[in-house]
């Protein structure tokens, strides 16, 4: 099994699904939504994208798929829903703690460290 | 749920595009997918969105389809790279410009047999279709102007002649002198290969009756007054510039201005090959290309443009 240095730096729709998935499990249609809640619509995600990265983020044990079933929301359709796995979550953890220490360096380069 | 016919038919094609996936992925994710889709069009279609809304969701899905596609069928770099250069060029020559060999010596003088020519097919308003001309510049056919036309007689041939008369024009000849609106028009373009006056030809259209192609013969019966032609709305009158040798507007009649295909651009290559090379392809012609291209190209004419030119 892959460790987490080594699939970073993830993509920003991979960050972003990892992240719709840190709270609930989700199917593809929620994880869309929820990923468009993040970025304030800036990453709308596509089915072809979306299933593309879900795709290999399954092969790299990233997330696994969980059961299927309606969403009570939507409608009686039963739908495929996705989980984070225990790899999942120490790589977008990771990836958070990088783009954080990239940030603070940009901060410290650009003046913008919040008035100080 | 009942959706409208709009959606159902968008659910369609979008079921249809996921053939483009690889086969594994499309039984993997397909109904997945598809399940996706059918969920944003009804969120669209519950929110009411506007004609601006549903037109990006639609480009949006477009370049999603064509970039996961492409990545799931591990399409080689060098071809992700290609395609967009070819995708452009098939858009520009389907729309924008159309390479045309020129068959026969009509345009003598100014445009020779084997001129191979792009002709610009957005550069008149009524080249065809119309979007164009809201975004590129673009201006009226012009007396003197070298245009590429649909032959009337023949639409599968283009043919490229000089605007002579616009519609209202009265145009006669007179001993191969062209008289527009009762003014003698000083052709420095036009080319004369004998003197024999043909009445037909060269006295157009005093006499009738020896042509007998449909358009000729409706130009006689409807368009001819007191020994003039007289181009109705909507039409052109061209004629080549080897005028003794030219199968012109005198024949057939006018160009129906949605006809026009455009103006020729630029002369890309120059073969020195007969009318008969052009006509019918053969294999003697390519060997001809292939043991005298160095010797038999124009080179001269390389990269010139035939030039529209006013009568003064």
């Amino acid at each position: 099994m892959k460790k987490p240095p080594d699939l970073l730096p993830l993509t920003p729709p991979v960050f972003h699904i990892l992240l719709a998935l840190a709270d609930e499990e989700r199917h593809g249609y929620g994880i869309m939504q929820d990923v468009a809640r993040q970025t304030n619509d800036a990453l709308q995600l596509g089915p072809g994208t979306l299933y593309g990265c879900l795709k290999r983020m399954l092969a790299a044990g990233l997330v696994e798929e969980s059961e299927e079933r309606p969403d009570l929301e939507l409608d009686d359709e039963r739908r495929r829903y996705y989980r984070m796995t225990a790899l999942g979550r120490m790589t977008v953890r990771a990836e958070a703690s990088r783009l954080a220490a990239a940030v603070s360096a940009a901060k410290v380069k650009l003046g913008l460290a919040g008035g100080k | 749920m009942n959706d409208s016919i709009s959606i159902r038919v968008a659910c369609r094609l979008y079921t249809a595009m996921l053939f483009a996936y690889p086969r594994e992925f499309r039984l993997r994710y397909g109904v997945e997918m598809q399940q996706f889709f059918r969920e944003r069009c009804r969120e669209l279609a519950r929110e009411r969105a506007g004609g601006g809304v549903w037109f990006r969701f639609g480009v949006r899905n477009l370049t999603d389809w064509i970039l996961s596609t492409v990545r799931e069928r591990r399409v080689p770099k060098l071809v992700q790279e290609w395609a967009v250069t070819i995708l452009l060029f098939l858009f520009v020559t389907t729309t924008m410009v159309q390479a045309y060999v020129v068959p026969t010596g009509s345009m003598e003088g100014n445009i020779l047999v084997g001129d191979h020519m792009l002709v610009d097919k957005v550069g008149f308003e009524n080249g065809g279709s119309n979007w164009s001309s809201y975004v590129l510049p673009h201006r009226d056919v012009k007396r003197g102007d070298i245009i590429a036309f649909r032959y009337p007689e023949d639409i599968r041939q283009t043919f490229v002649k000089r605007v002579i008369g616009l519609p209202g024009d009265r145009i006669r000849l007179e001993n191969k002198q062209v008289i527009r609106n009762g003014q003698k028009l000083d052709e420095p373009y036009a080319q004369y290969t004998t003197s024999d006056i043909d009445d037909y030809r060269d006295n157009f259209p005093t006499a009738p009756d020896f042509y007998t192609l449909g358009g000729g013969r409706t130009m006689f019966s409807h368009n001819v007054q007191n020994g003039e032609v007289i181009v109705p709305p909507d039409t052109l009158f061209v004629l080549g510039d080897n005028r003794d040798n030219s199968l012109d507007s005198r024949y057939w009649g006018f160009v129906p201005s949605n006809y026009l295909v455009g103006k020729p651009l630029v002369i890309y290559w120059s073969f020195d090959a007969p009318t008969s090379d052009y006509v019918d392809w053969n294999l003697r012609h390519v060997e001809d290309v292939a043991l005298h291209f160095f010797s038999k190209t124009r080179w001269d004419r390389m990269l010139t443009r035939p030039k529209s030119q006013a009568a003064k």
